[in-house]
């Protein structure tokens, strides 16, 4: 059951109302608990950031680390003892601002864990400040007249880098997500999963999102699913202003590190 | 099986009544004790899941649960229905 | 045997088994050897690491799997995993962190001797914190300290430093390897104990990751559950307290050094390069009233050291810095405490030590 993952005893947790972190670990443990992976071999790696205080709920052996690190920490982990499995749980900010130089070269590797990031567009735990993938002209603490700097697209940073197993969905598609994460994890190599959420403390109150539901309607409309926009789509097409593709970008069979031998 | 919001959990974001495809769940009109606006289960006779557990054996559908940030959302077995008997004294 | 090649040598006939780096000058034969002879044991891994906060980090986590994990690096690379050693003495994480130091400050001089990270060793991370740093004089003992650098990180639970030069790690000596050396693995964590509540000493049982103790490692402040408990004064005073007194309270315990002639006037406190230089004073030229103390563990300071020369007119301290422990030493005595600076990448030379005494019998 789901609930054998969690700790109980720190429930409820420190995550706001409507927060998409929730969700989004309530779908990686639906998918780790459907590997069969077994609990004490699982390990949990986070950096800092509210998407990594996942792991501190989750019972398992875990490591909160430092901002951006968390998949140097995960590389040493897998490499040492190869037949623990690794899900790093990440943010944006975490992983493609501080951490960027790491998971460009986890990606490179290719080694063997899962990422997932839960990309909300701010730094949330901090009080709200801009990062790396938020949209121009959004507002933040630190962009406060709209942001002018062009956003990082992960998914597409991780293909070109070399992952084995590239995704991105939202925390409203609840039920892809879960498959994605469990192809993931089942995919040797280096899997990324993006899932855009919500924050409707931080992102969400500055820009006109105030309640959970708003950001996740916005999610519902203008996500894009990737196999039906290259069906449909006239060649060269560009997306329609403000909406994203989701679905899963790229599946193949890079060489690999990390993977046990079946000696 | 039965729907069950764990009040102790849940924050009140409406999350859950927003994916539901059967559209079981309201807003909620009271808060409880902790201030809480906690969804009410307006129609949860259409949920496929508490109907159809039983008979399938996996989950069915339970969006509402993985969206749930908070964990807050179960299924519970119902009990069996029992006839009770009513005796009426004159 | 090169000084680099002793240590990559004991730290492999301690059992090291992980090894994450970066390559920069001095210490790059460390991580070379490493990987030439790790893929050939099994059970062994080296990756070359994208950066030094990438190398720490990796041996950090290799850590908790149980693995005996090291890295070797120098002055930029050190300044950059400061981060990550704090994060290592505030998880009690058990790794070696070999320095071999040359002159700074910034790209300085690559490929020169110094001694110049003495105090960033001991405070360079941010926080109140104590850790464990070794000092070889040579090659023997860069294989014989790299070796007891393992034991001591396990006993502590705590990142321990090797801090050598680019001179101990560039030449070479013939060195005797023993058969076998000794290996004390951390205490385990007891069936039902906390992940980290202390022992008498100080020091938690340890359960790798794995093994279903359910560990959450944090660099929080946490109580013993590991659970982070920020907002609590009392458990973080009692937390950071005992993360420094279990060093502090063990640096007499753990004391490693050579006395010669107790009965000096004039004492040489050295550790490092210069204890070299220092020897041939006392030992091979014969300068009376001289004497010295070779520090092998240089911190925690053992400072009840210095209160074994009952007749010490001064002390003096040569070193490749601007008189970084003679600081240190000059806080627990109150005769005349004279720091020999050499900075540039020289060795001292037995006259400068010659004159030093001699000017400090002139001064007293």
């Amino acid at each position: 059951m789901r609930d054998d993952w969690l700790r109980e005893d720190r429930l409820p947790h420190i995550y706001c109302a409507g927060c998409g972190n929730g969700t989004i670990m309530n779908c990686v443990l639906e998918a780790v608990e459907r590997t069969g992976w077994d609990q004490k071999k699982t390990i949990f790696v986070s950096g800092i950031g509210c998407s990594s205080r996942a792991p501190g709920y989750i019972l398992t052996d875990s490591l909160h680390t430092t901002h951006g690190r968390a998949i140097a920490f995960a590389t040493g982990v897998k490499m040492a003892n190869p037949s623990l499995h690794v899900v790093v749980f990440t943010g944006d900010g975490d992983l493609a601002a501080i951490g960027g130089n790491h998971f460009i070269h986890a990606c490179r590797r290719n080694i063997d864990i899962t990422v997932v990031c839960m990309n909300n567009h701010i730094y949330g735990m901090t009080g709200g400040q801009g990062s790396p993938t938020t949209p121009i002209g959004k507002t933040s603490t630190t962009t406060p007249y709209g942001a002018d700097e062009a956003p990082f697209d992960l998914a597409e940073l991780a293909i070109a880098a070399g992952a084995n197993y590239v995704a991105r969905w939202t925390s409203f598609h609840v039920k892809q997500l879960t498959e994605s994460v469990l192809t993931g994890l089942n995919t040797p190599g280096f899997s990324l999963i993006e899932v855009r959420c919500q924050c409707p403390t931080s992102y969400g109150r500055r820009n006109k999102y105030r309640e959970p539901v708003d950001y996740m309607t916005y999610l519902k409309t203008h996500a894009v699913l990737k196999e039906k926009w290259e069906r449909t789509a006239a060649p060269g097409a560009e997306l329609p202003a403000d909406s994203f593709l989701v679905g899963e970008f790229v599946r193949r069979q890079r060489p690999v590190m990390g993977v046990p031998d079946e000696a | 099986m039965k729907l069950e919001i764990d009040e102790s959990r849940c924050k009140g974001c409406n999350l859950c009544t927003m994916v539901c495809p059967y559209k079981i769940y309201r807003p909620g009109s009271r808060p409880n004790r902790r201030g809480i606006y906690v969804p009410d289960l307006d129609q949860p006779e259409r949920c496929p899941n508490c109907r159809l557990q039983g008979l399938y054996g996996r989950r069915l559908c339970g969006v509402c649960a993985l969206i749930c940030p908070d964990q807050a959302i179960r299924w519970v077995p119902e009990k069996p229905f029992e006839p009770m008997k009513v005796v009426i004294e004159y | 045997m090169q000084g680099n090649i002793a240590s990559a040598e004991g730290a492999l006939a301690a059992g090291c088994t992980f090894f994450g780096g970066y390559p920069i000058t001095p210490s790059t034969e460390v991580a070379e050897h490493m990987a030439a002879r790790m893929p050939k044991i099994k059970g062994a891994c080296f990756i070359q690491m994208e950066d030094e906060i990438a190398s720490i980090a990796a041996i950090i986590g290799a850590a908790w799997t149980g693995a005996r994990s090291m890295t070797a690096t120098s002055g930029p690379g050190f300044s950059l995993m400061m981060e990550n050693i704090g994060y290592a003495v505030m998880t009690e994480t058990p790794c070696v962190i070999v320095n071999i130091q040359r002159g700074g400050p910034s790209t300085g001089q690559p490929t020169m001797a110094a001694q110049g990270d003495m105090m960033q060793v001991k405070f360079g991370s941010h926080g109140d914190y104590s850790i464990i740093a070794l000092a070889p004089s040579s090659v023997q003992e860069c294989f014989d300290l790299t070796a007891k650098a393992f034991n001591l990180a396990d006993r502590f639970r705590t990142p321990v430093f090797l801090m050598a030069d680019e001179v101990i790690g560039h030449m070479r000596e013939k060195i005797e390897i023993p058969d076998s050396v000794e290996i004390v693995r951390p205490k385990t964590l007891a069936e039902g104990a906390l992940p980290f509540a202390p022992g008498p000493d100080g020091v938690p049982g340890f359960a790798a990751f794995g093994t279903g103790r359910h560990i959450p490692v944090t660099g929080l402040t946490h109580d013993e559950r590991g659970y982070p408990d920020t907002t609590n004064p009392a458990r973080h005073e009692s937390l950071v307290r005992r993360l420094f007194s279990k060093i502090e309270d063990a640096r007499h315990d753990i004391a490693d050094y050579a006395i010669v002639n107790d009965e000096a006037e004039y004492v040489f406190v050295c550790y490092g390069a210069p204890v070299r230089t220092v020897r041939e004073v006392v030992e091979r030229l014969r300068i009376p009233d001289t004497g010295y103390l070779q520090l092998r563990i240089v911190w925690p300071f053992p400072e009840d050291l210095l209160s074994r020369f009952p007749k010490v007119k001064a002390f003096i301290v040569p070193e490749m810095n601007l008189g970084m422990m003679a600081r240190e030493i000059e806080r627990h005595v109150s005769v005349p405490v004279i720091p020999v600076s050499k900075i540039g990448g020289d060795l001292h030379t037995p006259e400068e030590l010659v004159e030093a005494v001699r000017v400090a019998g002139g001064l007293l």
